[in-house]
């Protein structure tokens, strides 16, 4: 009779197998690999990012993986493999189908080894050819630019996520359509992102970075950054405000071990583990007007731009406000603060002051 | 579940000894797929972790990756890595802390697994044969389909709802006899077959689960007859070979070893491989077979999600008749209100007889039907040994998708808390008497008498009830009673 307890409810929630998408961002700048060839070349790195696509994919056959190049001056998809044109685009997120379609010649020679995970060689053979001809594409002309366009990638990869979201979310489309799905609810796909970073964030990328981050932060899919080589200012603000981890690698060698042991652990099993966390980060933000990374500049009161010197006419350059810039550059007085009464700490305990004379009564 | 306690493959694997667990580790493909179906999420994260680490680490640290709060759930995850022979803790002592290492075997092949490479084959030998054009996906998941729903069918069909759309064939004889041994049904006295309790939880699991019963029941089987010279590990080291390789390409049967070859015809009738007539020497994995290492309930694949979506943007028409989930039902095809009204949107014979098994089922429609639940529809699936339990978890995993999303959004439970309690209580109605066989004491010359023995079977915890006015008390055993009564008498 006691069995029967009307205050126990007995719950039956889905269990959280909602897949998991780990889009990667590589930064293929040519001269920034050859400056770290020493320590870790390209292909060494090429080969521990497989191993952790690998170790991603291992943990459930719903995960994927989406692979990114960001090169000089574009970004290129890496896996899954570009594909002609003609083949629609919703056919795109089913793997085997890409498979069937524009490799089914690779698949017998390449991915013919019976030692290998047929979707690991898939995707291995994908990649390895993919970034081959984005090097052979690659011109002198090319070279010239320093940095790499990081923008585009992440926002290839968001893209991604948004597509596979949407369609895990629509499998019967017509309730959905009616019912805006709610912001608060979980989303269907644990995205995330991981740029391996190897160059200088470029300032002139900085609005359309940091759009890309803030939608990022919105769909709740969290980027994190290994940066082998370069200050990365923009990415250290984009794993910030995405809750993504930053980890700046001292020795670029052991690539495999810093993304295994740091990077491999998503979105869900975060809740349960500590996660390196980055002390410091650079807040600094490129200025609207040159492109220049400032410390301290000067703001637009209407649109909030920021410029790094008081714009011509002191007009925004932005909103075209006129802005009055006020007595800058005078020196401002300099007036004494009062001495504050240093508060006394009663019982050496670190309590707040309820500002009560006497303490609490106790018993 | 006492019947057969190794239904599940979590329990058949603990009762493994440790040196099955060193034969399974060695080839990459096992730990690979006991790596991905048997681990929880945390357990996963702290195996790849550890991976690549060259020495054990100690406890203290692995206890500082976790934050104080999930501590719980660290302890349950090295509980099954423990019991499963992955991890190795060494005995506490005093000179030396604790330390956590990754079983050798397991760590080399998982590692083999994920970078590629070594010469053991594990991943199955592709078939060089030329492909016959008409075997694509759709025709290995109708296949597959067709044998397990014919396995279904078969035991739903004990119970005495004949399929209206029963092919006369069913299951191979060899799947039949495994069944009965399984005792999932069993033979009547007057020759018929019934179906029992471990029958009914059969049929309510969901599909992959129903696969796994099944393979370790005959694993089971094969293992009791050691004539059959098969080797249970080998087996069940093939059984997770065929769960990493992929659908829709042929293998190449002649690579196989001969003991593994002669499990083919067996698979051939579960569906989990289809053999072509003609080409005796190749084999496709199903939809069934690759999707063992699948987890719990990920019957909605993202492939499958972007299948639904395709399809019913093509033809809407044949959005209801397409693969639905890994195995012989459509994924989540029933919503359930919380006035107790049940819709269940399928075509399915199979599955309109296991919802009659528990609902009243009252309205058919071309792809729907409807009914609802009720103390007597439950109370008479409880008759059938069908528990609450199971009613629930089958609901759950066959929730429509609607459901999900509006438990998602409301972020309330997937069934309605007013029905899961209810099915419960119904179920406890039935639970309010309870019998214990024993012996009542009567009779007593005094009321010392009786308080003293009455004292003294409490004391040794055999008393059930008591009533000091009539001078009655029940006990479970007597024999202790029965001597201290005796030497009573004697010291009188």
């Amino acid at each position: 009779m006691d069995a029967v307890d009307v205050s126990e409810h007995y719950e039956v929630t889905a269990a959280d197998n909602s897949p998991s998408l780990l889009s990667i961002v590589l930064d293929t700048n040519p001269r920034a690999w050859a400056a770290l060839d020493s320590s870790l070349s390209l292909a060494q790195a090429i080969s521990n990012i497989l191993v952790f696509v690998n170790a991603h994919l291992a943990f459930s056959n719903t995960n994927q993986v989406a692979v990114i190049a960001a090169h000089v001056n574009r970004a290129v998809w890496l896996y899954p493999a570009p594909q002609n044109p003609s083949a629609t685009t919703t056919t795109k997120d089913n793997s085997g189908d890409v498979q069937m379609q524009d490799v089914s010649a690779e698949t017998n020679s390449s991915s013919a080894s019976a030692n290998k995970y047929p979707q690991f060689a898939q995707i291995e053979s994908s990649v390895f050819s993919s970034i081959q001809t984005l090097m052979a594409e690659t011109t002198v002309q090319d070279l010239d630019q320093v940095t790499t366009q990081l923008s585009g990638a992440l926002t290839l990869a968001l893209c991604r996520i948004n597509k596979t979201a949407q369609s895990l979310s629509s499998s019967d489309t017509t309730i959905s359509n009616a019912a805006p799905v709610n912001s608060t609810a979980p989303p269907p796909v644990k995205g995330r992102i991981v740029v391996i970073s190897v160059s200088d964030s470029e300032p002139s990328q900085y609005i359309p970075t940091m759009n890309a981050v803030f939608a990022a932060a919105h769909n709740q899919v969290a980027i994190d950054t290994i940066a082998l080589a370069g200050d990365s200012t923009f990415l250290q603000q984009a794993c910030f405000n995405t809750n993504g981890i930053f980890l700046k690698a001292s020795n670029p060698q052991g690539l495999l071990t810093y993304l295994m042991f740091g990077l491999i652990p998503d979105t869900e099993a975060r809740g349960s583990l500590i996660t390196p966390t980055h002390d410091t980060v650079d807040f600094r933000t490129a200025c609207f007007c040159h492109g220049k990374v400032v410390d301290t500049g000067f703001v637009c009161s209407v649109c909030l731009s920021i410029f790094c010197e008081p714009p011509e006419n002191a007009e925004c350059l932005t909103c075209g406000t006129i802005l009055a810039l006020g007595n800058y550059g005078a020196k401002p007085a300099v007036i004494p603060r009062k001495k504050k009464k240093k508060k006394k700490i009663t019982n050496g305990s670190g309590r707040e002051e309820t500002g009560s004379a006497t303490g609490t009564p106790r018993p | 579940m006492s019947v057969n306690p190794s239904l599940h493959l979590a329990e058949y694997l603990e009762r493994l000894p440790g040196t099955t667990f060193k034969k399974l580790y060695q080839q990459p493909s096992t730990t690979f797929a006991i790596f991905r179906r048997m681990l929880p999420h945390l357990a996963k994260t702290f195996v790849m972790r550890m991976l690549f680490l060259p020495h054990p680490m100690t406890l203290t640290d692995l206890d500082a990756w976790v934050k104080p709060e999930a501590k719980r759930k660290k302890d349950q995850s090295l509980s099954i890595l423990r019991s499963l022979h992955i991890v190795q803790i060494s005995a506490p002592s005093k000179e030396k802390p604790q330390e956590i290492q990754l079983m050798s075997n397991f760590k080399k092949s998982l590692r083999l697994a994920l970078t590629g490479g070594g010469n053991h084959n594990s991943f199955g030998v592709p078939s060089s044969l030329l492909v016959p054009p008409e075997i694509d996906l759709p025709f290995l998941d109708r296949y597959a389909r067709k044998k397990w729903e014919d396995v279904l069918h078969f035991v739903v069909s004990s119970v005495g709802y004949k399929s209206s759309v029963g092919d006369g064939s069913g299951p191979n004889k060899g799947v039949k006899e495994l069944l009965i041994a399984g005792r999932l049904v069993d033979r009547r006295p007057n020759g018929s077959l019934g179906i029992t309790q471990a029958g009914f939880t059969f049929l309510l699991q969901e599909a992959n689960a129903q696969v796994w019963t099944l393979l370790l029941l005959w694993l089971e089987v094969l293992g009791n007859n050691k004539g059959s010279g098969l080797d249970p590990v080998d087996m069940l080291s093939f059984l997770f070979m065929l769960a990493s390789l992929e659908l829709g390409r042929a293998y190449d049967t002649n690579a196989l070893t001969e003991e593994r070859r002669n499990m083919l015809p067996s698979l051939v009738d579960f569906g989990l491989i289809y053999i072509p007539q003609h080409k005796r020497s190749m084999f496709f994995p199903t939809r069934l077979a690759t999707t063992l290492t699948s987890g719990g309930n990920s019957l909605r694949t993202i492939s499958e999600g972007v299948t639904a979506a395709t399809q019913s943007a093509q033809t809407s028409q044949q959005a209801l008749g397409p693969l639905g989930g890994s195995g012989g039902e459509q994924a989540g095809s029933v919503v359930i209100e919380t006035n107790y009204r049940l819709y269940a949107y399928t075509q399915s014979a199979l599955q309109i007889a296991v919802l009659a098994l528990f609902a009243k089922l009252n309205m058919r429609f071309p792809d729907m039907v409807a009914g609802r639940l009720s103390r007597a529809s439950i109370r008479q699936a409880i008759n059938f040994g069908i528990t609450a339990d199971q009613i629930i978890s089958y609901l759950a995993a066959h929730a429509h998708e609607q459901m999900h999303r509006t438990a998602a959004l409301t972020n309330k439970p997937v069934l309605p808390p007013t029905v899961v309690d209810q099915i419960r209580l119904w179920q406890l109605e039935n639970e309010r008497m309870k019998t214990t066989s024993g012996f009542l004491f009567r009779d007593f010359t005094d009321d010392k008498d009786y308080l003293d023995t009455a004292r003294f079977s409490e004391e040794i915890g055999v008393l059930v009830w008591k009533n000091d006015h009539a001078r009655m008390f029940f006990a479970n055993k007597h024999e202790q009673i029965k001597d201290f009564l005796k030497t009573r008498k004697r010291a009188e």
